[in-house]
């Protein structure tokens, strides 16, 4: 009661210093920020509280820094803020910034958290967007010789029309596959020879083959994308992947810094993904089923197990236990390591359960700003993704979200009486894209129309007269900068919400039962009051979060139980019982327990045996 | 815990590796009659380099986690041209802490490459048209703590990265202890009349199980230790676990998938370091990894799921089927038939750094032999030969032990007061044992190793070019045909390597006239040519082993052309022709 009567207080302090915040900073918000700015304004976040770490060096040159917040708190759990990984979204790059700014504002989500927060992890890429010529740039300055032919970044886009964006060219060609779409004489759609159309476009992005190879803009300025680098499912086909994950010193210095700090309990992700409303998407092949276990033949001889059968996870658990020594702990990271299955791909049913509530109340917590949730869709998470990777790998809460989507286009209801149409033209399906729908609609009422390059004519300098024109590169991830207020504002303080719902793991109460001759059994009560399990359950799959110790001290003999016993895996709002059989000799005397993590406050309870 | 009870052991017995470390002087000839210790072998290799300034390069190439200088010896001679011009062998060992003879292999190679340089025609002209890179010991925290503290044959394999391995919020807190501190980690057994095991009738050295019903004399308690961390196991947290040979970044998998993978890729410090050196070393074409155990040449791919492309596969067994021959008793194998693992060495040097990655798996126990009917008989046949194989087996180990090895590789039991146990007796084979051969048979192990090596770099890609037709086929208008021929068995540059566009592929570059038009010749009886579409003066292809191509170019004008063959791995060659 007191807990939530706290929060109220602290969440309406929180407000009252946005508020205040909004009024002071303004400046701040009100542009798109290039690298330099951006340390800016790092810099000047610093204080006693804060800690800058340069974690790695760009093959550009540029430094990825990690802004610390709360270097004075000890053993309190901490989350990770990436933002910006494929160096394409400013916006995120701001929301970041935003974040930080809010809690060296106010001290409410100070307390009991600690935050790193990475703001530009692909500064790099992230230049991009403030180059005279724009195309998107998602890869840094690695070398990459993406055509392996004789020259380095030989081939790059040109900027044909000289607008600053790099769009496509559409060319008149017999071989050509695309014709102009009689719904909108923009848009370029593919010929359907079925319906009899014939090509007659070709299309390419905008360029010209400055190596002479046939290939248009296929090696251009880097280099390895940050965001799909990291190492769960690396798309090693991809070249903006590399060869392999952290291979570039960005990926590398982030792995190695998250993996210097356990105490990392949850990672944000700040990008083009939204984990906050869109849960991360299963149904991957290749995935292990739990509940068709085949046993290798190895363990079956061993074990004497029927290997021509399969077996749920519990069955193999109490086979395998019932073969080892009993002081060998059988969990299904154990069972998943020794029958070789493999990778989890996709997320566990424990952990949706956690996603789709926490979802549900994020879009309750938008709606009640009145922010509009009719949008596009935001993307998938990337193979190879930082958000992707946290979850897989590290086994902790990953939530990702993007701070903009285009509206959709509001489509007039029809009369439910109107008399189905006999005109077949007007029945059928648009060629026009719902996307495309939604982004010509946003063009036009958010960029005077300008969002779509219309099609001119060009003198291409090998093809001749050719026509350049297309969607504008960041129109559907960066809005206008005066809309980066509103947009952080309404959405980033769902990211210090959600870290009130950390596992929170205390000593709840105990029992102690005297069973004669100074022998007692003494029953540990340990709750977690967060409404996150520690560890979810991909956590208990990968063994990967630090793990939580009971420690027992005293002066007296353990006939049962241990004087470390790791917690194990203690569920949301859940209470896990510890026991141990206690003698002591010869007067009763007080032990201590311990929760010793590198998460969690680590809280003494004196207990008095007998007393 | 263990240095209060060691501090109360009287060290009584000097063991087999203290005899080891205090072996002769070292100088150049090596001697491969003994074992280095890694401060032995970075005296070997300075020694070395002392005796061949001209034709070596000693470096240390970075640090391992407890700050020992990883060290990298480069053999080339200068004299025949520049390290990166040509193509590149790279030789490693002793990635697993414990496999120390890998070592030796590697220190062999390279003492035999410049100790017979210029005396031996072979040798010379590897040394005079390869760049050859040596790392005898890439674990260089694990050699050193396998020759300073207790360990069984086969503990102290990983690097040293702590690792919480019981997952008790301590690391490495609970490895085995040297208890009679004689440097070796033996086994422990206890006198127990409901024991499972009973001395066998003809070598009571040796513990058999008892049958049902049965009366047993022992129950076996695992390696010598003690529960340092007191949660009622023996020895379950010891240092590591990070398989340095899982922690590569080809198709690396977490640790919870691939046990020992280590956090991320390449995170030991070491490795890292290894990785960066060969990869500013882009001419290297083909690498070895030296392990023990089992007589084994293994290559790509690690994963049965992995397909190589068939010339790939054509110029590895160019290697591996003639290694068969030196090294007898071995098997010739993809790794992944041995076991499949993610994050390896090898297939990360074939995948990512475009070279030939082989394993060799150094020594074959069923070497030792006690027993007058010889023929190199495999361990398998052995054991269809006898009856209870495993005893049978064990009897003639250690009758080589005591006859052959004059006892040096097996402790008899003794009896031992253990802080926990009490009266326990402690033996077994020593940690110079069972993995290793002893050093009388040392010898032949190197020298045989070490010639796969020489034969790899033998095979390394030559290419040879000329132009063999030239015709005026019009006022100023030449017809040039060239022909390129790679005379080894290793591809110019693996055909895995043009797949994945790894590196700037190999390419011949016309220079000096106006190329009109130029392509592959594909039939030279009926002038048929595939005539390239874009700029016909760059030729991109490479030269899979023992292969020839021809190639035509129409050239505009007078005087000299000429024709280059740029390979990152092979040396390049260069025609030319005054029109």
């Amino acid at each position: 009661m007191l807990k939530k009567l706290l929060h109220m207080l602290l969440s309406g302090f929180l407000l009252f210093s946005v508020n205040q915040l909004t009024a002071q900073s303004k400046s701040d918000f009100i542009q798109y920020h290039t690298n330099d700015e951006i340390q800016q304004i790092l810099k000047k976040y610093t204080n006693r509280k804060t800690t800058l770490h340069t974690i790695a060096e760009s093959p550009g040159g540029n430094a990825v820094t990690v802004l610390e917040i709360g270097s004075d708190l000890k053993d309190v759990p901490a989350i990770f803020v990436g933002a910006n990984f494929e160096g394409n979204v400013p916006l995120a790059t701001e929301g970041a910034l935003y974040l930080a700014k809010m809690l060296l504002d106010s001290a409410a989500y100070t307390q009991k958290v600690k935050w790193y927060i990475m703001p530009q992890p692909n500064p790099d890429a992230a230049t991009g967007y403030f180059t005279d010529v724009k195309y998107g740039r998602t890869v840094n300055d690695y070398p990459v010789n993406n055509d392996a032919d004789d020259a380095l970044n030989e081939d790059g886009f040109d900027d044909l029309n000289g607008d600053g964006f790099i769009t496509q060219m559409r060319i008149k060609d017999p071989e050509g596959t695309y014709i102009i779409s009689k719904d909108n004489a923009l848009v370029m759609k593919k010929a359907d020879t079925k319906k009899g159309e014939r090509g007659e476009y070709k299309i390419y992005s905008e360029g010209i083959d400055n190596d002479e190879d046939g290939q248009y803009n296929e090696d251009g300025e880097g280099g390895i994308n940050v965001g799909i680098a990291f190492p769960h499912l690396f798309p090693r086909a991809q070249s903006e992947a590399g060869m392999y994950a952290g291979q570039t010193p960005e990926v590398y210095g982030i792995m190695r810094f998250i993996y210097d700090h356990p105490e990392i309990a949850m990672v944000y992700t700040i990008g083009s993904s939204n984990f906050c409303i869109e849960p991360p998407v299963g149904g991957r092949k290749g995935d292990a089923n739990l509940d068709k276990i085949k046993i290798p033949n190895r363990y079956g001889r061993m074990f004497g197990i029927d290997v021509s059968r399969t077996y749920t996870m519990e069955e193999v658990i109490e086979m395998f236990k019932a073969n080892v020594p009993a002081e060998m702990e059988i969990t299904p990271s154990v069972v998943a390591g020794m029958v070789g299955l493999g990778a989890a791909v996709n997320p566990l049913d424990d952990d949706l359960i956690f996603y789709k509530k926490f979802s549900e109340e994020y879009k309750k917590f938008l709606e009640e700003k009145n922010f509009n949730l009719e949008t596009l869709p935001p993307s998938p998470a990337k193979d190879g993704s930082f958000e992707l990777w946290a979850y897989y790998h590290l086994g902790v809460p990953s939530f990702s979200m993007n701070l903009f989507s285009i509206p959709k286009e509001k489509v007039e209801k029809k009369d439910d009486n109107e008399v189905p149409s006999e005109n077949k033209e007007e029945e059928r399906e648009s060629e026009i894209s719902e996307k495309d729908k939604a982004l010509f609609a946003y063009s036009e009422k958010e960029w005077e129309d300008s969002g779509f390059v219309k099609w001119e004519k060009v003198n291409h300098p090998k093809l001749g007269q050719i026509e350049v024109g297309g969607f504008i590169p960041y129109l559907e991830t960066t809005p206008k900068a005066e809309k980066i207020e509103e947009l952080v504002g309404a959405q980033i303080p769902w990211l210090l919400q959600l870290s009130n719902k950390l596992p929170d793991i205390t000593i709840e109460d105990y029992k102690i039962t005297q069973k004669g001759s100074g022998i007692y059994t003494l029953e540990l009560f340990v709750a977690n009051n967060g409404e996150l399990g520690y560890p979810i359950s991909i956590g208990q799959r990968n063994n990967q979060p630090a793990p939580v110790i009971i420690v027992l001290n005293g002066d007296v003999e353990l006939l049962q139980g241990k004087n470390r016993t790791p917690l194990g895996s203690v569920g949301a709002h859940q209470i896990r019982k510890l026991t141990w059989l206690i003698k002591t000799t010869p007067a009763p005397p007080n032990v201590t327990v311990k929760i010793e993590s590198v998460v969690f406050k680590n809280e003494v309870k004196q207990i008095n045996i007998g007393g | 815990m263990v240095r209060y009870i060691v501090l109360f052991i009287i060290i009584t017995s000097i063991s087999f590796a203290a005899k080891a470390a205090d072996e002769a002087k070292i100088e150049v000839p090596l001697r491969f009659d003994r074992y280095y210790s890694y401060n032995d072998v970075i005296k070997a290799l300075e020694a070395l380099h002392k005796a061949f300034p001209e034709l070596t390069t000693l470096e240390a190439i970075g640090k391992s986690e407890e700050n020992r200088d990883i060290y990298a010896l480069t053999i080339n001679n200068t004299k025949t041209g520049d390290e990166l011009n040509k193509p590149g062998v790279y030789v490693d060992g002793n990635i697993h802490g414990n496999e120390i003879q890998a070592g030796e292999v590697c220190l062999y190679y390279a003492n035999m490459l410049l100790t017979k340089y210029g005396k031996n025609e072979k040798i010379t002209n590897a040394v005079d048209r390869n760049t050859h890179y040596i790392i005898p010991v890439v674990n260089v925290d694990g050699r050193y703590h396998f020759f300073a503290d207790g360990n069984t044959p086969s503990s102290n394999r990983s690097i040293r990265i702590p690792k919480d391995d019981d997952h008790d919020g301590l690391y490495d807190e609970d490895g085995p202890d040297d208890l009679d501190g004689d440097g070796n980690i033996c086994q422990m057994r206890i006198k127990d009349p409901n024991g499972n095991y009973k001395v066998d009738s003809e070598d009571p050295r040796i513990l058999v199980r008892v049958k049902p019903g049965e009366k047993g004399e022992y129950t076996l308690l695992g390696y010598e230790g003690i529960d340092n961390d007191n949660d009622g196991q023996f020895n379950e947290d010891a240092e590591g676990y990070l398989d340095p040979n899982r922690n590569w970044g080809y198709d690396w998998m977490p640790p919870y998938v691939q046990q020992g993978a280590g956090n991320f890729p390449l995170s030991g410090v070491g490795l890292k370091a290894i990785n960066d050196f060969i990869a500013s070393r882009p001419n290297i074409i083909v690498g070895y990894a030296f392990h023990n155990t089992g007589g084994m040449w293994l290559r790509a791919p690690a994963a049965k799921t992995i397909q190589l492309i068939k010339s790939d596969v054509t110029a590895f067994d160019v290697i591996g089927k003639e290694a068969l021959k030196i090294t007898p008793g071995y098997v010739y194998k993809p790794s992944f038939e041995l076991y499949p693992t993610y994050g390896d060495f090898t297939s990360h040097l074939f995948f990512n750094h475009g070279a030939y990655g082989l394993v060799g798996e150094l020594f074959m126990r069923s070497q030792e032999t006690y027993k007058n009917d010889d023929k190199g008989v495999k361990e398998d046949d052995l054991e269809s030969l006898r009856g209870n194989t495993q005893t049978a087996r064990s009897r003639e180990q250690l009758q080589f032990n005591d006859n052959v090895a004059q006892g040096e590789l097996y402790k008899d039991w003794k009896p031992f007061n253990h802080p926990v146990y009490g009266p326990i007796e402690i033996g077994g084979w020593v940690k110079m044992s069972s993995r290793l051969p002893h050093p009388f048979m040392l010898q032949d192990l190197v020298h045989r190793n070490a010639s796969v090596v020489l034969l790899s770099a033998e095979n390394t890609p030559d290419i040879k070019m000329q132009v063999f037709n030239v015709k005026e086929i019009d006022k100023d208008l030449f017809r040039v045909r060239v022909r390129v021929e790679n005379t080894n068995g290793l591809s110019s540059m693996t055909a895995q390597a043009v797949k994945d566009k790894l590196y700037v592929q190999d390419h011949l570059k016309v220079s000096g006239g106006k190329v009109v038009a130029g392509g592959k010749i594909t039939n030279l009886r009926l002038n048929k040519v595939n005539y390239k579409q874009t700029k016909p003066e760059v030729q991109f292809f490479a030269m899979p082993g023992h292969s020839m191509v021809e190639y035509e170019f129409i050239i505009e004008g007078k005087g000299n052309v000429s024709f280059h063959y740029f390979s990152q791995k092979a040396k390049n060659a260069v025609a030319s022709v005054k029109l």
